[in-house]
């Protein structure tokens, strides 16, 4: 369980980004949630581009389909970048309200995403891929750069 | 294999379906306290049997299975990982037969004719069943459950046990059968209805929406069995209750199943990571604390015997956990899909959650809601004068502020499908 235990880790470190910068929007610090938020959209944008050049390829190959649940969820990505980008203007723009308004979305998007990704795709990446294919695609995606 | 199917919200079905659901569950609120308010200041007078017959229908059908039902079309994708097939179609036969049954078996319980026990018996029968049989169809091919799967499949089971025992009691109060077992079958209808659907659904939907919208810790190992057991002992309970065995022992057990789970659900809440404290955590909060004060008092008067007027504070409670529940989902779905699906259609200016019902407003929502139990709780422990009339409004004003949100959502989001620009992608 490899990829589910690392990529499931990713998930919780963004979390708890998305959840400092947050509150650092309630306490109407933000200077400190513009940081904060930042290491979240970089983390995220990290995360789904491992996901896209090394994880669905390595699977999609594997099971010989692009057009199964990796499209679904490299369109929930899209989904959440389109956000990141309006969460990124209302921080700078100090709008709390629209900021925690987004947040909501952002929120609910990006859990049932991650909950979909645990319980069935990164189960299944686990169970499908070979285990030293799963520990080479492991070290590529750590090797993956912004 | 993994199933494609339902995995995504973009195969999630059109926000009609469950907006009038939930439009329709606020409108017999709202008819409800009228109801009510006709009763506490002497326009209505029926006999006890029919007015109690009447409210417990009114919120457990009219009220509830339209919140829940509306729910569940739109939920069992995106938790379940099932796709219904033409889910207008079929939400709209159920949507259409639930409110006809209901308001035939309202009728049938405040006049006795014995036609309308009939008529409703056929109707209300037919537009449960065929929700609960749509459901469950889909839902007996999942492969991998989780909890919440597995407890919406067991849910919706109870729900269907309790739709054919409430025919039976229709059948039997219409005189088209003798109903020897009447006594039997109302209890068991109850426990159905109240422990095995209201209960066990926001049990199960509670595994992956608390953690969802709060981002709390996962609920314990143990929760997973917790669906299961529950669903057992009313199956135990049946079974004692046919062979005239005494059912304190389940009966304690439940309650005592239920008040472990809301003490859980409250330290989730408790830990989660989110700092946001928004009415629809307060619901939560309330809503659990609600079923820990019900179940003990219904665990009390398993071991011993307790007065009229805290059995009705105990019913009271059940009820505000439910309704505090329905509230904190309505709160968070509805704003969401309309920003999800007018996102998705492509409109630039979908408004945002908060543009759609704003979180302040859900906070007043809270405390009508909290000032309507108080209202209750003071008319059953003291009865003072005109307390009755006060809490009647308060249901008014509380179904009816809910009401006015959702009827503004669906405005906004015609407003902005007319009035804004598409993207075509």
């Amino acid at each position: 369980m490899i990829i589910s235990s690392y990529m499931r880790t990713e998930h919780r470190a963004c979390d708890e980004l998305f959840s400092t910068a947050e509150k650092s929007v309630i306490d109407g610090n933000f200077e400190q949630a513009e940081e904060q938020f930042l290491l979240f959209a970089n983390d995220t944008l990290r995360h789904f581009k491992k996901e896209e050049e090394s994880l669905f390829p390595t699977f999609e190959e594997l099971t010989g389909s692009t057009e199964g649940p990796t499209r679904i969820m490299k369109f929930e990505h899209e989904q959440v970048r389109g956000l990141i980008g309006k969460m990124a203007e209302a921080v700078e723009n100090k709008d709390s309200d629209a900021y925690l308004s987004l947040a909501e979305s952002m929120m609910i998007l990006l859990q049932q995403h991650n909950m979909k990704e645990e319980q069935m795709l990164y189960a299944m990446c686990d169970r499908t891929i070979p285990q030293d294919l799963k520990e080479s695609t492991l070290e590529a995606m750590k090797a993956i750069k912004l | 294999m993994f199933s494609q199917g339902g995995l995504s919200l973009e195969q999630a079905p059109p926000i009609s379906v469950v907006m009038k659901f939930f439009i329709t569950a606020s409108i017999f609120g709202l008819l409800l306290g009228l109801y009510l308010l006709a009763n506490s200041s002497g326009l209505l007078t029926y006999s006890t049997y029919a007015y109690k017959v009447t409210i417990t229908h009114f919120l457990a059908l009219g009220v509830m299975a339209s919140f829940m039902l509306g729910a569940l079309f739109q939920m069992l994708p995106v938790i379940a990982g099932v796709v219904i097939k033409m889910p207008t179609k079929k939400s709209m036969v159920v949507h259409v037969l639930l409110m006809v049954g209901v308001f035939l078996q309202l009728f049938a319980f405040n006049t006795s004719i014995s036609l309308l026990y009939l008529f409703s018996a056929i109707i209300l029968g037919s537009a449960l069943l065929h929700a609960t049989t749509v459901m469950i169809k889909e839902l007996i091919k999942v492969q991998d459950h989780s909890s919440s799967s597995k407890g919406m499949l067991l849910s919706l089971s109870s729900f269907t046990i309790a739709i054919l025992f409430g025919i039976y009691l229709l059948l039997t109060l219409g005189g088209y059968i003798k109903g020897d077992s009447f006594a039997q079958v109302k209890e068991a209808h109850y426990s159905f209805a109240l422990f095995g659907w209201v209960a066990l659904l926001i049990v199960s939907v509670s595994f992956q929406v608390v953690e969802m919208f709060y981002v709390t810790p996962k609920y314990p190992i143990m929760s997973k069995y917790l669906v299961t057991t529950i669903a057992m002992l009313l199956l135990l309970k049946l079974i004692a209750l046919f062979i005239s065995l005494p059912t304190v022992g389940i009966d304690l057990f439940l309650a005592l199943l239920f008040i472990v789970y809301g003490v859980i659900t409250l330290n989730r809440l408790y830990k989660r990571k989110r700092p946001t404290s928004d009415a629809t955590v307060w619901f939560w909060r309330l809503g659990m604390g609600l079923l820990i004060i019900s179940m003990t008092i219904t665990a009390l008067g398993t071991i011993s015997s307790i007065d009229e007027g805290l059995k009705m504070l105990s019913y009271l409670a059940f009820i505000g956990f439910a309704l505090s529940i329905v509230f904190a989902m309505n709160y968070k779905i509805v704003p969401f899909l309309t920003w999800f699906h007018l996102s998705n259609q492509g409109y630039m200016e979908a408004p945002m959650m908060h543009d759609v019902i704003h979180p302040k407003k859900a906070k007043i929502h809270f405390y009508i809601h909290v000032a309507m139990l108080l209202a209750w709780s003071l008319y059953i422990l003291f009865n003072p004068p005109m307390i009755s009339i006060l809490a009647s409004l308060l249901v008014v004003l509380s179904f009816g502020w809910l009401l006015y949100h959702l009827i503004f959502a669906v405005k906004k989001y015609n407003y902005t499908q007319k009035h804004t620009e598409k993207m075509e992608w």
